[in-house]
């Protein structure tokens, strides 16, 4: 459905965008993760055909964007980062000229605005004025705006910024009842909302693809056991040196704070926590806990920003 | 085209549900009624004074003593009022970010401008239209006004505020503050009344000013020195030069061709500046 190749953004001296390249298939919710100027905001405004890539290619639904932009827009709903709205223009109006211009067909229109207000829980104000919505009703405005002429793909610039808990419920549930039907791209730099409403992550930062994988695969990185913490009630001195003896342990440290506590840092693909229990025992060091340390999403996460292997 | 009309129908909702077209409609028939009431005023007098002398009342024409003035301020009041017409109209779409909506939505550059351009001369349509019931009003008097070149001035005026509007629209789009669009209207605007202000006396030629850029080749290569002075092309390039004969109730297609090509200058460099604006 989506499909960018290499596409670089300079601005000035900075490059806000290096050679990004992904592709987005029909009813994926993507997320696009990164930290606050990594390039989410205009990779996404490439994609919409609102900026032109300094260089590289985009397609969605199989246009260019910059060889058929039109084509491209009709199929795309976009909700940037500070929701454009006409303040001096009441819900409704607003959103039958956004209809109007997006190609809605007239006779269409009332009903298509009808049912944006209503999946975007509007209706009770669509005869406010913009202007005086609270910030959580101007998002649903914009977000409802998006979403009027049931685009193929949709875009979200960090839709949830600035909303209540309970309203970040109810628009995350609206974003996962697109998935099938639409392709939704979605930016954010919370990670709770990708394990939430995505099936794939996609980690940007500064302006590069750090990380492009499913969720589970994300995780199971945090899971693939890199450190094991080990407690012995009578550690002797040369425990340091037994462990490392065995193949596949590349150090051991004496963990600060409670006594006989020690942190062994395996490598390879050969798992020795089965021998490190085993010579414990068998030394009578007296095993009394023995556990993987396994990475967070966030830390996972934290780690891929930084450049480390996680 | 429904896409034009829907953002010129937008352009107007959003004129009219602020009092900012109140204000300028306002202003704009309480000058010109003023004007217009006092011309006719004194018009009225100098027709009791002269009214036995039968010479000069058959002099006296209410088209060129109250009409005519009338064009003349309504000039005048556009250059002031036109400016807080046009600034805010690409200026606020680009500061408050609803531009974003715009050029992603499926429509041409060309549309939004042509759009927004719409909306503007509806406002300018309104504005001068509600005048009209000035010559209206005095048809059935003893004034007895002529229409016709009444309304030859009527389109003058059109004409000259939708030039005003063009230029106004293309200096809005080069700022994303509305006051330096305002201002900068206003500069270009009185910059091109006042341009022929020296006409008369720049009566170097064309000619010799090519010559004195060229060093002199222009006149070894015997293209001559005769021709239009300086001081012609400005008369050419002014604004309100071109509405002189209009206020007089003559319709000279070379004023309409002027305006005309005034106003589709404006609009064509307007959309070059919104798509070159993206590239930043």
């Amino acid at each position: 459905m989506i499909e960018i190749r290499n596409i670089t953004k300079v601005y000035g001296e900075r490059r806000a965008v290096d050679g990004v390249s992904f592709s987005v298939s029909k009813g994926e919710i993507l997320g696009f993760l990164g930290p606050n100027g990594a390039g989410k905001t205009t990779t996404m405004r490439i994609l919409t055909g609102f900026v032109p890539p300094t260089s590289g290619s985009a397609r969605v639904a199989g246009f260019d964007v910059q060889d058929d932009p039109i084509e491209v827009k009709k199929r795309i709903g976009y909700l940037p980062e500070h929701p454009p709205l006409y303040h001096e223009m009441l819900v409704r109006p607003f959103l039958d000229f956004v209809a109007t211009i997006r190609g809605v067909p007239r006779a269409q229109i009332k009903a298509r605005v009808d049912r944006a207000l209503e999946r975007c829980g509007l209706t009770p104000v669509a005869g406010r004025l913009i202007g005086l919505l609270s910030k959580g009703y101007q998002q649903r405005v914009g977000l409802a705006q998006a979403i009027l002429h049931e685009p193929d793909v949709l875009i979200l610039d960090e839709p949830t910024v600035g909303l209540d808990p309970s309203q970040i419920r109810e628009i995350r549930d609206l974003i996962r009842s697109f998935s099938g039907e639409h392709t939704v791209i979605l930016s954010t730099h919370i990670l709770a909302e990708v394990t939430m409403t995505c099936s794939r992550v996609l980690i940007i930062n500064e302006g590069r693809i750090a990380a492009d994988e499913t969720l589970e695969a994300l995780a199971a990185r945090g899971s693939r056991t890199r450190q094991v913490a080990v407690r012995l009630a009578r550690a002797k001195d040369g425990v340091e040196a037994e462990f490392r003896a065995i193949t596949g342990v590349t150090s051991v440290t004496r963990s600060d704070g409670k006594p006989g506590a020690y942190i062994i840092e395996i490598d390879g693909d050969r798992d020795p926590s089965e021998e490190i229990a085993a010579r414990a025992v068998g030394q009578g060091w007296g095993l009394v806990e023995m556990r993987p340390i396994t990475l967070s999403l966030e830390e996972i996460f934290i780690r891929i920003i930084r450049g480390e292997a996680a | 085209m429904r896409n034009t009309l829907a953002i010129a129908w937008r352009e107007i909702r959003t004129y009219f549900s602020s009092p900012l077209a109140y204000v300028v409609i306002g202003v704009f028939l309480a000058l010109n009624g003023y004007i217009f009431w006092v011309s006719l005023w004194r018009f009225s007098e100098i027709c009791l004074r002269y009214g036995n002398s039968p010479y000069i009342f058959q002099q006296l024409n209410v088209n060129d003593m109250v009409i005519r003035p009338m064009f003349g301020s309504m000039g005048i009041i556009f250059l002031l009022m036109i400016p807080v017409v046009t600034m805010r109209l690409l200026a606020e779409e680009r500061r408050s970010g609803t531009a974003e909506l715009l050029f992603t939505c499926p429509v041409t550059s060309g549309q939004v401008v042509f759009g927004k351009y719409l909306g503007a001369a509806f406002l300018l349509m309104v504005m001068i239209g509600v005048t009209l019931s000035y010559p209206l009003l005095i048809l059935n008097s003893g004034a007895h006004p002529d229409m016709k070149p009444t309304l030859v001035g009527y389109f003058g005026v059109f004409l000259m505020g939708l030039s005003f509007l063009g230029i106004g629209l293309l200096i809005s789009s080069l700022t994303d503050n509305q006051i330096v669009a305002a201002v900068g209207a206003f500069g270009a605007f009185l910059m091109l009344w006042v341009i022929n202000w020296v006409a008369d006396s720049a009566t170097v030629t064309l000619a010799g000013v090519m010559n004195l850029l060229t060093a002199g080749l222009w006149e070894r290569l015997h293209f001559g020195l005769g021709g239009p002075t300086l001081g012609d092309l400005l008369n050419r390039i002014s604004i309100f030069e071109h509405f002189q004969d209009f206020r007089k109730g003559l319709l000279d297609s070379q004023h309409v061709v002027f305006y005309a090509s005034v106003i589709f200058l404006s609009l064509f460099l307007t959309q070059r500046v919104v798509e070159s604006r993206r590239w930043r």
